[in-house]
């Protein structure tokens, strides 16, 4: 890495503040990899995905959105090939989509109030955002439809947020439904878990 | 529940607030300088300013025995440090003075961050620089129970652990700097004065051993470690979703550690022993905004308070904790409800404002981010008050 970032004429002179001195010190943060400062999580593979989605479908096919709802959610990709964190939001969307608008809150509410539900509703909003920041970039087809070769999505940090470059000039109708579902779920889970949900997906190393 | 005692001092920010043992001084740290202000009447006024830093004072602590106060800050300071015989061991010509031990040899280049004691005497307090021997801000100070140390937690990824050595007639700053892997936020003592809990961005509370030898007693054996040299990691805490550490806290028996992160949790860890998992580490994830600041009252309780404005009460034990509640009582008189408002006023308030109500202040006691609680009064192992600053350049004292 180059120690001074950048500089320009007219601020040569304030040159010095742009070293990045924490590149010269060899157990600053730049120079070691964060990720170790975490255990490690288990990986996901595609295959794994695949026979979970099935086991929602058939959830759902049965009636139980609920627990198809906790299925997806109990378990979330956080390391694993992007293809099947893609597939696993497909399916997660899939769910959200399928479940009727006067079902939500009281849904969120018996989840929340379960063991180990505060955890669930924390990945769910990490899904929405996701989604949204997905449904958002135009290359990117709609709900129920994998799409594992879209450029555009894949940023280094996985984030899950930037992806505000990627505003689309024509977005298809099936893209602006997917987020209008995201929207009424993301109102809905805030106010089920509080905007301390919003900080947890905020914070949290685990990205989905 | 009585209601709480509230000084709007001034609109500034509140780094950091301290009380002398007695109740009378009050130290708040604002912007450069530490202020002194004591109680006239049922009022604070400003009694002294202690000026010696030059850059934002990020926090200030007064030893309740020795009345001492110590401060940090983001930058370098510059008073003349002397000796106790009167000798000049550094000037304040300019950052780059080096800063002389009683040999004659430079101990630190002096562009430094840095910690002053101000000793009190008759003719006000002496301030007496403390060289940390940091390359960035000092955040957090905090004198240790036994009043002969006190650590500062730095932006260097370290904890300056700092003690006066008699025959140098100096204070010594050792570094805790293994494995903290980012800024340290906050430190708090264990009671017995050798262990040190910490928080830091790196989202891990740790706890270490501080012992100096010839300072410290030797500890007795407890759930932390049985033989603890200087910088043994006694235990080191990560919560799931794993955001900055912002408070931590021993219970008064020092026996758990409770710690708030930025993912609007609470964690409680008790340890079972020295190089054992722990009995139990219990998580709170809370609906609120993050927790700033916590203290322990008594073994079963614990009282938080953040970006919400306003403190609330933890209840439970080993088993489980739960969020019990917030500490303001609601429909207090004065502050938050609505006046009486006459039909002008509502018709001014619509010219000016395009709105009837005037929406702008919380319905809090607090009107900003509270940074600081502190216990105010203690009896037995309980807290029956306690002290909260904040953003807003308020100190209020509350009934638990």
């Amino acid at each position: 890495m180059s120690i001074i970032q950048q500089h320009t004429q007219a601020t040569l002179s304030d040159a010095w503040r742009t070293i990045n001195i924490d590149a010269l010190q060899e157990d600053s943060s730049v120079n070691f990899d964060t990720s170790t400062l975490h255990p490690a999580l288990p990986e996901t593979s595609e295959a794994e995905v695949r026979q979970l989605t099935n086991q929602v479908r058939q959830l759902l096919r049965g009636g139980d959105a609920e627990g198809a709802l906790r299925g997806c959610l109990e378990s979330p990709v956080y390391r694993g090939r992007d293809e099947a964190k893609e597939a696993h939001l497909q399916t997660v969307i899939e769910v959200l989509q399928s479940i009727k608008a006067s079902d939500m809150t009281p849904m969120l509410q018996r989840i929340y109030a379960s063991p180990g539900g505060t955890e669930c509703l924390d990945v769910l909003m990490k899904y929405l955002y996701k989604g949204m920041a997905v449904t958002s970039t135009p290359t990117s087809g709609g709900a129920g439809k994998s799409n594992p070769q879209t450029p555009t999505r894949m940023t280094p940090q996985q984030t899950g947020f930037s992806q505000m470059s990627g505003r689309p000039g024509g977005s298809s109708e099936s893209t602006g439904g997917a987020m209008s579902v995201l929207l009424s779920w993301h109102e809905k889970v805030v106010d089920v878990a509080g905007l301390g949900c919003i900080g947890r997906c905020m914070t949290d190393w685990r990205k989905v | 529940m009585a209601a709480p005692e509230v000084h709007h001092l001034f609109h500034n920010p509140i780094a950091d607030h301290s009380f002398s043992a007695d109740r009378k001084t009050l130290a708040i740290a604002r912007d450069t300088t530490v202020e002194l202000y004591s109680k006239v009447g049922s009022a604070f006024k400003l009694k002294d300013e202690l000026k010696g830093h030059d850059k934002t004072v990020t926090s200030v602590d007064i030893a309740p025995n020795s009345g001492r106060i110590v401060s940090c800050s983001q930058g370098k300071s510059t008073p003349v440090a002397r000796n106790r015989h009167g000798v000049v061991l550094g000037g304040s010509a300019g950052p780059d003075w080096a800063g002389l031990g009683q040999a004659g040899v430079a101990l630190t280049r002096m562009a430094d961050r840095n910690a002053l004691v101000w000793e009190p005497s008759p003719q006000g307090y002496k301030p007496t620089l403390v060289l940390l021997r940091i390359n960035r801000a000092a955040t957090f100070v905090r004198w240790s129970p036994s009043e002969t140390k006190f650590a500062v937690g730095s932006g260097d990824r370290l904890i300056a652990v700092c003690y006066f050595e008699e025959e140098n007639d100096w204070w010594v700053s050792k570094h805790l700097k293994k494995p903290i892997r980012s800024t340290v936020t906050t430190v708090a003592w264990h009671p017995n004065s050798v262990l040190l809990a910490a928080g830091s961005t790196d989202a891990h509370a740790r706890v270490f051993s501080s012992f100096v030898k010839g300072v410290d007693s030797r500890p007795e054996p407890g759930v932390w470690g049985e033989r603890l040299p200087f910088n043994t990691v006694c235990g080191e805490y990560l919560n799931n979703s794993a955001g900055w550490v912002h408070a931590v806290a021993f219970s008064p028996s020092g026996d758990a550690l409770a710690f708030a992160a930025h993912d609007s949790s609470i964690t409680v860890v008790y340890p079972s022993g020295p190089d054992q998992p722990p009995k139990a580490v219990i998580s709170i994830n809370t609906q609120l905004l993050p927790f700033m600041s916590l203290i322990w009252n008594g073994e079963a309780e614990i009282v938080a308070a953040g970006y919400d404005c306003e403190a609330f009460r933890f209840k439970g034990g080993l088993n489980g904790w739960v969020l019990s509640g917030t500490l303001e009582s609601k429909g207090r008189p004065g502050l938050g409800e609505g006046r009486e408002e006459s039909a002008l006023n509502m018709f001014r308030q619509m010219d000016l404002k395009g709105k009837v109500k005037d929406d702008t202040q919380l319905k809090t006691v607090h009107q900003n981010t509270i940074t600081t609680l502190r216990p105010y009064e203690t009896s037995g192992g309980s807290v029956r008050k306690f002290t909260s600053s904040g953003v807003d350049g308020r100190i209020v004292i509350w009934h638990t």
